[in-house]
């Protein structure tokens, strides 16, 4: 189960609570996409998840290229050690690039 | 548009020519030593290639005891499929790559399908990957004691199926980062089981005498990988293809059947 809440600002930060897998997908798309409404950037904090894995990680990359391409940059901050192990297997950095991490 | 196209119309005639073109597949066929006699293990393997010449390469790759891959063009165009030789103890696994031209969409983030079905042979080769005939299956699906057994049929039982398996772990004695490395192999395997196999399907938790054994099997129409190739959904989530990678790198042995009744990957966690 993941659980989201927005802190609102010109560049919102979305925290993440609990579990990203295959059933979290409605619930991070349209936390981040509402927070994205009208912003310059959106900060997804990842500090206190506790589960990621593939399905989750691959919904992230999605939302991180989607946004970009609608000019709203997306980074990351936060990472727990068992994300970054996941993102690190999956090397993410090099599908959504550096940038994305600049924070964490 | 894809880079690999010129122009519209050459756009335009690869969709048609992706309407018509077959999946892409991997076959995997045995040669036995005993009996000298090659067996499909994995789909219907006809490639083309005459069998007393793949007989000699499976003895040639036996006599080397290495693993033996090769690159194979087809005549009316460039798509480099691969023909891998596996000296086992006994017998060679034959697997045969075919992309039948399936290339990576532009824009894709997900693995392509030669990154997918290169990292299978390569398991195979390096004996972490096993390639389990209906026969073996049958016997290795049994062995050990049940530790836990639950059916999943939504992504929406997949927290709770992993505090049920990591609780049974803890029990068994395992320490807690090798747990979790397990129930993210679990998970990814049940993720997969849900998207490509059929919706749902079968976890069975074993305890063996050196290992804890998790059996995942669907109810799909068994592995064509094809469906890895479709543009990515827009709910974002189709699979990234990355799941069995996290496996493969994670665990110490795998095991994977796939055939017209569905797939069953075995994921074993050794533990002496």
């Amino acid at each position: 189960m993941l659980q989201t809440t927005t802190t609102p600002g010109p560049a919102p930060t979305v925290h993440l609570s609990g579990e990203l897998d295959l059933d979290c997908a409605d619930s991070l798309r349209g936390a981040v996409f509402a927070a994205a409404r009208g912003a310059q950037a959106v900060v997804v904090d990842f500090g206190d998840v506790q589960f990621i894995d593939s399905s989750g990680t691959g919904i992230f990359v999605r939302l991180c290229l989607d946004l970009r391409s609608q000019g709203v940059p997306v980074t990351a901050r936060r990472l727990p050690p068992q994300v970054r192990g996941v993102f690190d297997m999956l090397r993410v950095r090099e599908l959504v690039g550096d940038e994305v991490f600049a924070g964490a | 548009m894809n880079p690999g196209h010129e122009t519209l119309q050459d756009e335009a005639e690869a969709i048609v020519d992706d309407a018509e073109r077959p999946p892409a597949t991997l076959q995997v066929c045995r040669y036995l030593t005993r009996s000298r006699t090659l067996r499909s293990v994995i789909g219907e393997f006809d490639i083309g290639i005459p069998v007393d010449d793949l007989k000699r390469h499976a003895i040639e790759a036996l006599r080397r005891n290495e693993f033996m891959a090769y690159t194979v063009s087809l005549p009316d165009h460039f798509d480099s499929d691969e023909l891998c030789f596996v000296p086992q103890d006994g017998w060679c696994d034959i697997l045969s790559v075919r992309t039948n031209g399936w290339r990576r969409h532009h824009g894709d983030h997900r693995r392509s399908l030669n990154e997918i079905l290169s990292d299978l042979a390569a398991a195979v080769a390096c004996a972490k990957l096993r390639i389990l005939s209906v026969e073996e299956l049958e016997v290795e699906r049994r062995r050990g004691a049940v530790l836990l057994e639950r059916e999943l049929d939504d992504a929406a039982g997949l927290a709770k199926a992993r505090e049920t398996i990591d609780a049974v772990l803890r029990d068994d004695g395992l320490p807690k980062a090798v747990r979790a490395t397990y129930v993210l192999c679990i998970s990814e395997a049940a993720s997969n089981m849900l998207l490509h196999g059929g919706g749902g399907g079968r976890l069975s938790l074993r305890r063996l005498d050196d290992r804890l054994r998790t059996v995942v099997t669907d109810r799909g129409p068994g592995l064509n990988f094809v469906n890895w190739m479709e543009p990515p959904a827009a709910d974002g989530q189709a699979s990234m293809g990355y799941g069995l990678k996290i496996i493969l790198d994670s665990l110490d042995a795998v095991g994977l059947h796939t055939g017209e009744s569905g797939t069953t990957l075995l994921l074993d966690q050794l533990t002496t």
